[in-house]
């Protein structure tokens, strides 16, 4: 397989194994975030409305409470009766036990007189007629003050309540504490920054707030919603200092004031960021985690394939390799039959001139010269390249040969020995050293011993010759390692320090009839005829070289019993 | 003493005429027959004592010669002559009763070694039989007389 197919193949895989996960993945943690940011929004609005209503109903009454007070006060006693100072202290004394608001208590005729006045001022005898807060209780029949500072100069809110007696009008005022008022209002707490207060219609603070803000200030920045509407307005807005708010609003007191309960959306919602962190946090460890093992596993995946396909690779071309072989010696061993045939009638024909011209010299009828002697030369040169003939068709049949192989273990520390004492004399001779290293136990191998040692003197002569070749008489040297693979496998090693071979020849290097040797020395076959017979056994064959500095040969054999 | 007679067998016409100027110059007494069946009418006709045989030949091949000669002549030695150098076919060869093989491209000498070798084999057990019978002879006439009802 191409290498850019396995790149398609990778980016394929990656993307499915990312995509796959990641689409349950984002689309759950979605699905997480926008339910319950949705149910989070919508209860904390529920929870600060319902403040705003329970708290709105509790002032609404309060004030109600304190106006039916006074009414209550106006429909006991008479004018008269509370004119006196007497009376209007017990009926303030009443008032106090029952709410601790009561600051004091007025009573003023139809003209606007203090007629009577019960706390800690001396406001008695003081008119009032053109007060706005007298014009408008005489008009309305009560009124509720906002709060403010009048002559005390302390913030206070009055309520009035006006009764007509024997066609005379007469009213009776109370001043209420804001303290007390404020902190009704003021105890109000959601969560760390949720706080309710009041306004009136010009944006005064009609109680403390928590966060800020004393009593009569005014909070210019929230001015634009001091607008008129009806039940509850839920709105989100900054304040000056740029944090974020939700609003609940509702107006009291007939539209004069403004119950307003908010609180920091960033509190509010609180639970909200903290699962947006960890959906943040999640997400890119999640995504980290799915990114890495995506990429681990394509990369094995695809590691596995490339192994594969390149072992199917190698084992094609083996098998590819082995027909070939097996075909070339079936094509090669009818040739060399074909040939030995008319070799045969050569060499008789040879030989019989060669007879012919003994006998004709015998008896003197020819002459000895130059020519005849030159004539001699080629008859038996016709028989040495003949014999040279027989000897390529020999080896091209054994070859080409398909016999059943005598397999038996074969114990390789005292094979390998003998085999190499084949060769002595000639290493010896040539100044080749000749090193074993073979395992300290013994290991056996199944098969055939003249095979084995056909493979194994034809690797040592190789090993010679390409040894004498760079060294020349000296300096050679050759090494035969035996080794267990990891497979289970007994590895053999020939190595050399010879010429080496190329590359390019050491693709051919088992192809039947290459040879680098000059014409006359090799045949082409040995090594060819090695790899069948090792191919057969159930081994194989490899070769490594490294051109001016030797090569090795390894025989992966199956490992026989003992 | 007896002198060898040889027949050879071949396909090829100028390897049996250059063979036979070959022995005959050796003073070996040689016939030749250019497929299995002549060669099989000469040994009808004659005494021949050794059989060089081609394995490979167009028609009755070698071994089915082979098998033919040994059933009919089971005193004549045969070499079997194979341009296929393969181990089996020589087994095969001899387990059919060949005495010997040769490879080619052979030699004259070597041919003719393997000849004289064959045959001393054969006049060995001429002589071994020659010995048996005459010990027939002195054992039971009866058996002499049984023995030339039925000729050989």
């Amino acid at each position: 397989m191409k290498p850019n197919q396995y790149s398609t193949i990778r980016k394929i895989i990656l993307t499915c194994m990312i995509l796959v996960p990641f689409i349950p993945f984002i689309s759950i943690l979605g699905t997480g975030y926008y339910y319950f940011a949705n149910s989070l929004e919508a209860s904390t609005t529920a929870r600060l409305k319902r403040v705003v209503d329970d708290h709105s109903q509790m002032i609404q009454s309060f004030l109600n409470e304190r106006k039916a007070d006074l009414e209550f006060v106006q429909n006991a006693y008479t004018f008269e009766e509370l004119s006196r100072p007497q009376g209007l202290t017990g009926v303030f004394q009443l008032l106090q036990n029952k709410s601790s608001a009561f600051l004091d208590l007025g009573v003023f005729d139809q003209a606007g007189v203090h007629v009577a006045y019960q706390g800690p001022y001396q406001l008695k005898g003081k008119v009032y007629n053109q007060y706005e807060w007298f014009k408008n209780v005489m008009r309305q029949g009560y009124y509720i003050s906002d709060i403010f500072l009048g002559y005390r100069n302390v913030p206070h809110f009055i309520i009035a309540v006006v009764r007509e007696e024997n066609n005379r009008k007469w009213v009776i005022r109370a001043t209420i504490d804001t303290f007390t008022f404020n902190d009704l209002v003021k105890k109000i707490r959601i969560g760390t920054t949720g706080e309710a207060y009041i306004l009136n219609a010009e944006g005064l603070l009609q109680t403390e707030r928590r966060s800020g803000g004393s009593l009569m200030e005014q909070d210019a920045h929230y001015r634009p919603h001091l607008v008129y509407h009806e039940d509850m307005r839920v709105f989100i807005d900054t304040d000056e200092r740029k944090r974020e708010f939700l609003y609940v609003t509702t107006w009291l007191k007939n539209r004069q004031w403004q119950l307003v309960v908010r609180q920091e959306k960033a509190d509010a919602f609180k639970a909200l960021r903290t699962a947006t962190y960890l959906i943040v946090i999640i997400s890119v460890v999640g995504g980290v985690l799915i990114i890495g093992v995506a990429f681990f596993l394509t990369e094995r995946i695809v590691r596995r394939m490339e192994q594969m396909d390149a072992e199917k690779d190698s084992l094609s071309e083996q098998l590819i390799r082995a027909s070939r072989l097996a075909e070339l010696g079936e094509m090669a061993a009818g040739f060399a039959h074909e040939i030995n045939n008319p070799l045969q009638i050569i060499k008789n024909e040879q030989t019989l001139i060669e007879m012919l011209m003994a006998e004709i010299k015998q008896k003197g009828e020819l002459k000895d010269s130059e020519n005849l002697a030159d004539i001699e030369d080629s008859i038996k040169q016709i028989n040495l390249q003949i014999s040279r003939c027989a000897e390529i068709t020999q080896s091209i049949l054994k070859f080409g040969r398909k016999t059943e192989a005598a397999r038996q273990d074969i114990e390789l520390n005292s094979f390998i020995p003998e085999v190499i004492a084949m060769v002595s004399k000639k290493a010896s001779v040539n100044g080749i050293t000749v090193t074993q290293q073979l395992q300290d136990h013994p290991l056996y191998v199944h098969a055939d011993p003249s095979q084995l040692q056909q493979v194994f003197l034809n690797l040592f002569n190789n090993a010679i010759d390409a040894v004498i070749e760079r060294h020349g008489g000296s300096g050679g040297q050759i090494l035969i390692e035996s080794a267990v693979a990891t497979d289970g496998n007994i590895n053999i090693h020939v190595r050399d320090n010879g010429c080496g071979i190329t590359p390019e020849n050491l693709n051919k290097i088992f192809s039947p009839f290459f040879t680098t040797k000059p014409v006359g020395k090799g045949t082409g076959l040995g090594l060819s005829v090695c790899y069948g017979i090792i191919n057969n056994m159930g081994g194989s064959m490899r070769v490594s070289s490294d051109p001016g500095s030797g090569t090795t040969f390894t025989l992966d054999l199956p490992a026989g019993k003992p | 003493m007896e002198k060898m007679k040889l027949m050879l067998v071949d396909d090829e016409e100028r390897f049996l005429a250059t063979t036979k100027k070959l022995l005959d110059k050796k003073d070996i007494e040689v016939v030749t027959a250019a497929n299995g069946m002549d060669a099989l009418e000469i040994l009808r006709q004659k005494n021949i004592h050794v059989v060089i045989l081609d394995v490979k030949m167009p028609g009755m091949d070698g071994i089915a010669t082979l098998k033919e000669i040994k059933s009919r002549f089971p005193m004549v030695e045969v070499i079997m002559l194979t341009g296929h150098a393969t181990v089996e076919s020589a087994i095969e060869g001899l387990k059919s009763g060949a005495t010997d093989y040769l490879m080619k491209p052979t030699g004259i000498d070597e041919l003719v070694g393997r000849a004289e070798e064959a045959f001393q084999k054969r006049q060995r057990l001429e002589e071994k039989i020659r010995l048996a019978q005459s010990r027939k002879f002195m054992k039971s006439p009866r058996d002499i007389l049984r023995d030339a009802e039925k000729p050989e």
